[in-house]
């Protein structure tokens, strides 16, 4: 009988949040594949009730300091939702452009810091820097020209603090854009030799067999590549508005993690973020992006997750491209943002963030006051995908030794630049007093 | 901020909601408020790339709670971030992977560190999202921003004077 061996991580570097690893197997194959995320629960949906709606985009956007606009904007979408507010193409503008700025952040930070190491042998991004010091002032020199965006439109880099219900609290003049174009164009360039760079990075081929292929999730619209709207739709035919979120996906408890598994109602994992929006929607990218793949020989439709760093550097050239379209269109909206009056309701929202889908959910009461709240993030959404992949892989790799086996685990694992902060979640809460259960 | 009128900065790490986390960002504002213009005040939510664009060849105080074993709340960590290793519970602040000691070796390897980097780290005991500062937390915060002021006011001379006809 094999010998059953055992990969423990107990730490898994290079991913946000506290997460490990725990894989049992034997020359017969793999047997249990557990990510675990044990970082204390959030309790951010418990934590909004009572507060008021007009708090809901600063607060959550505390969920994370990376994504702190994909929260925003989902709290804002969600509420307006509820509130039957549509804004206005101007404040729309601003918004997709807010957007932009954080996936040029958030991306680069993975391309560069996290995921770039894996592919070039090196155990961290400050090793990579002692040989690449140039790679590494580039990835840096990129990032800085999305926090420009974020902290122009936003007040702030991180955590922005000038979006609201209803639009903006104060709006840029056009004639504060000015400056940020020239940085945009600069970085555009650096962008396009990212996507050049990133397609020449050796990749371990891992593709699933036809029947085996992932179920890519992403929001879908006839206009443009998806940030703040659309209908969710997939590769085996989901197309759906997003108020019907919660008939079709549901989130699971399972024991082992404090983060809750979210799949599809009976068809199981599904596969969220850059892969999932690129291949659902690679007709609205912009012709420069579009050139670009073609240029390097990548596919309108890509499936290996190692290559996942390419499709990441195609869409930080496109938010450039999208950011500086934005920026030459810019008419300044009449007003900073639309007035808005409680009443009781529900709204939700999906919108992408460089992670993937990103689903809210609030209700109201008369006062405006959050009654109840429901946050999906993509890191939940993706775990079990995440899981099958190494169960999918590890075959394919048990003749590497021991180290070189939990490396590749490792790196299988940043594709899909899992956020563990964001992804732990916590069941309802029930509070048992005598004579009275409450919530 | 352009505004600033010395090359020192006040920089807190932190989450303003996860209880005795937010000790970064509390001081942060309190000095903000006494020190205006003088001195900018940059909260990092955990983005520790920032901190090379931010901190590059300045002087600067860093603020964060801390978690560690053996140390009580409260307990207040002084280091010269420049000259000494830091502890591991000085390292534990997740930002996609990247630490403060990596941020740290990272500016080193580009040249991108402070001219000075003097590191207040408060230990902390709750870390519960929506929880308020532990009192011992609260107290700490208070001699840290005299030391922090202190400080600034001998190597600054003080904020400007602003009576001056």
């Amino acid at each position: 009988m094999a010998k059953s061996k055992t990969i423990k991580v107990d730490y898994l570097a290079r991913v946000e949040g506290e997460g490990a690893l725990y894989i049992r197997y034997d020359d017969g194959g793999v047997h249990d594949v557990k990510l675990k995320i044990f970082e204390p629960p959030r309790f951010f949906e418990g934590f909004m009730r009572g507060r008021d709606y007009l708090e809901a985009p600063d607060i959550t956007a505390r969920i994370c300091g990376i994504c702190p606009v994909a929260y925003q904007m989902s709290a804002l979408h969600a509420m307006e939702d509820a509130l039957g507010l549509v804004p206005t193409p101007e404040l729309s503008a601003l918004r997709r452009l807010i957007y932009c700025g954080e996936w040029i952040e958030s991306h680069t930070l993975h391309i560069y810091m996290l995921h770039a190491p894996d592919f070039l042998g090196y155990p961290s991004a400050v090793a990579m820097a002692k040989d690449h010091p140039k790679i590494v002032q580039v990835g840096l020199q990129i990032k800085k020209a999305g926090n420009a965006i974020v902290k122009l439109l936003g007040g702030r880099e991180i955590h922005p603090i000038n979006v609201r219900v209803g639009g903006f609290y104060r709006v840029p003049a056009a004639s504060e854009l000015k400056p940020l174009r020239e940085q945009l164009l600069q970085a555009r360039d650096m962008a396009a030799e990212t996507v050049r760079w990133a397609a020449s990075l050796p990749f371990p081929k891992f593709e699933r067999s036809a029947e085996d292929q992932y179920e890519f999730v992403a929001l879908s619209h006839s206009q443009e590549y998806p940030m703040n709207k659309g209908r969710i739709a997939s590769t085996r035919g989901l197309d759906i508005p997003v108020s019907e979120y919660d008939s079709h996906f549901r989130e699971e408890h399972v024991e082992y993690t404090n983060a809750l598994h979210s799949v599809l109602v009976e068809r199981g994992a599904y596969f969220v973020g850059p892969m999932a929006r690129y291949n659902l929607n690679y007709d609205r990218l912009s012709p420069l992006v579009r050139q670009t793949a073609e240029d390097i020989g990548f596919p309108p439709f890509c499936a290996n997750p190692f290559q996942s760093i390419v499709v990441r550097s195609l869409e930080v050239l496109y938010a450039f491209d999208e950011a500086l379209r934005i920026i030459d269109g810019y008419q300044q909206p009449q007003e900073p943002y639309l007035n808005t009056e409680p009443r009781a309701s529900t709204g939700c929202a999906a919108t992408e963030a460089p992670r993937g889908l990103l689903y809210h959910r609030y209700s109201i009461d008369e006062r405006g006051k959050i009654t109840d709240a429901k946050i999906v993030p993509p890191t939940s959404q993706n775990q079990k995908t995440i899981e099958d992949d190494l169960r999918h892989m590890l075959p394919k790799f048990l003749h590497l030794p021991e180290d070189k086996l939990q490396a590749q685990c490792e790196q299988a694992i940043r594709n899909y630049d899992p956020c563990i902060s964001c992804s732990t979640h916590f069941l309802q809460l029930h509070l048992e007093r005598s004579g009275r259960v409450g919530q | 901020m352009d505004s600033a009128v010395t090359d020192w900065a006040v920089i807190s790490l932190g989450n303003h909601f996860r209880g005795d986390d937010s000790v970064g960002p509390y001081l942060l504002h309190r000095l903000r408020e006494k020190l205006g213009d003088s001195v900018d005040c940059i909260e990092n939510g955990g983005d520790m790339t920032r901190l090379l664009e931010d901190w590059t060849r300045r002087r600067v105080c860093l603020v964060d709670a801390i978690m560690a074993h053996g140390r009580q709340a409260g307990d207040i960590i002084r280091l010269n971030g420049l000259a000494e290793a830091m502890p591991a519970s000085v390292c534990t602040t997740s930002s996609h992977g990247l630490n403060l000691a990596e941020a740290i070796e990272l500016g080193r390897v580009m040249g991108a560190l402070p001219l000075q980097l003097d590191i207040y780290g408060i230990c902390g005991e709750n870390f519960t999202t929506s929880a308020a500062l532990s009192p011992a937390v609260e107290a700490a915060a208070a001699k840290v921003e005299q030391e922090i002021l202190k400080s600034l006011m001998t190597q600054t001379g003080g904020p400007p004077c602003t009576s001056n006809p």
